[in-house]
């Protein structure tokens, strides 16, 4: 499917979406409590078939106030891919995990978790995947500060 | 080795003459120690592409000098190249690594990451800034990545510092660290031309020796 026909068929299935702009490929964004809903339809659906989860990261915007969670997906029935962006408040993270309809998602998302701090609600098994398990804090916030870091001499 | 190094000195010594014996055995020793580095290639990132592949590959081939016999098990290998970012987990593994050599062993750290921190130095929570803390270097070869050309300097510069140990003595003995940089403005065809003729006279000492 092209972007258009793409996005029509999107606005169908779910109509509190809006277009992403400042994307390689056809990205929207979609309210933090359909996610789920629409994650799991997007994997179902006949027409759409997007059966592989390319890569999950997260944008700090501190200066928003909020994370923005990334989703690329692809369907390798159908060639189109996909960005799907979410925004969540920053002081109170929480994201519905979407492990049970990808199953890489598990991983995925526990290199989120162990980068940004974003908890994911229904994950089976939420644990640091690259840091130490004693680790403090989460480096790849904006405003993350340990003693190890060498800050830049202006 | 443990009866050359250990013995061969306290019975000589008295010996007229042996000092000159010595020195020959020393020589023996350490041109076939220098000529036939093993490297254990330790390539975390970037660098291991220029350093590891393209020096091995057949255009740049770092048979010529003997290093070529990459092996991935510490147990077989003289020389530990360090090629790529080193990050707080792996330093305890490379440490290991090291110890796992047999001595003589040798490192060479190829790029900026591992001499300085390079690029992550500054607001990086996981990078070392320099491999000197985990493992003893001798040589450091700078770039980000090193030529493959640079690598090779970096070669022949250890294999001079280890032409230059006193083997039967002064066993294990470590010389200080050296940078070894390409000087500035080098071109291709000079360095080609310089490794030629390291070449050449290797070859006529080698035959000298031989012959
Ligand atoms: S020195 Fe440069 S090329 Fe080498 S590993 Fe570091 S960043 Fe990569």
């Amino acid at each position: 499917m092209d972007n258009e026909k793409l996005l029509a068929a999107l606005k169908t299935l779910e109509p509190q979406i809006s277009v992403r702009e400042n994307a390689d490929r056809l990205a929207v964004t979609v309210p933090c409590e359909r996610l789920g809903a629409f994650m799991s339809k997007l994997k179902l659906e006949n027409a759409l078939r997007f059966d592989i989860l390319y890569a999950h990261t997260a944008i700090d915007w501190v200066a928003e106030n909020r994370f923005e969670l990334i989703y690329i997906l692809s369907s390798l029935e159908h060639g189109h891919s996909l960005m799907v962006c979410v925004s969540i408040p920053r002081d109170a993270p929480v994201a519905p995990s979407v492990s049970s309809i990808w199953r890489i998602a598990e991983w995925q998302e526990r290199e989120v978790y162990d980068m940004f701090g974003v908890l994911y609600r229904d994950h089976p098994d939420l644990r640091r995947l690259l840091l130490e398990d004693d680790w403090q804090g989460f480096p790849l916030r904006k405003d993350y500060k340990d003693d190890f870091m060498l800050e830049k001499p202006q | 080795m443990g009866l050359i190094t250990e013995k061969l000195p306290l019975y000589l010594d008295p010996v007229p003459g042996s000092s000159w014996f010595l020195g020959k055995l020393d020589e023996v020793i350490n041109w076939s120690r220098a000529n036939s580095l093993w490297p254990l290639t330790f390539g975390t990132s970037c660098c291991a592409i220029e350093v590891m592949m393209a020096a091995g590959a057949s255009r740049h081939d770092v048979a010529r000098f003997g290093a070529e016999v990459a092996r991935p098990s510490p147990r077989q290998a003289d020389l530990l190249v360090v090629a790529g970012t080193i990050v707080k987990r792996m330093a305890p593994r490379l440490r290991t690594l090291y110890e796992q050599m047999a001595e003589p062993r040798y490192v060479i750290a190829t790029g900026s990451c591992v001499i300085s921190g390079g690029p992550f130095i500054y607001h990086s929570y996981s990078t070392l800034r320099g491999l000197d803390g985990v493992v003893p270097v001798d040589v450091y070869v700078p770039g980000c990545p090193p030529r493959p050309e640079a690598y090779f300097y970096g070669i022949l510069t250890l294999q001079k510092l280890i032409k230059e140990g006193e083997t039967v003595r002064r066993p294990g003995e470590r010389r200080k660290p050296v940078l070894a940089a390409l000087p500035a403005g080098m071109t291709v065809d000079q360095i080609q031309e310089e490794m030629r003729s390291l070449l050449v006279t290797e070859k006529n000492s080698g035959d000298r020796r031989n012959g």
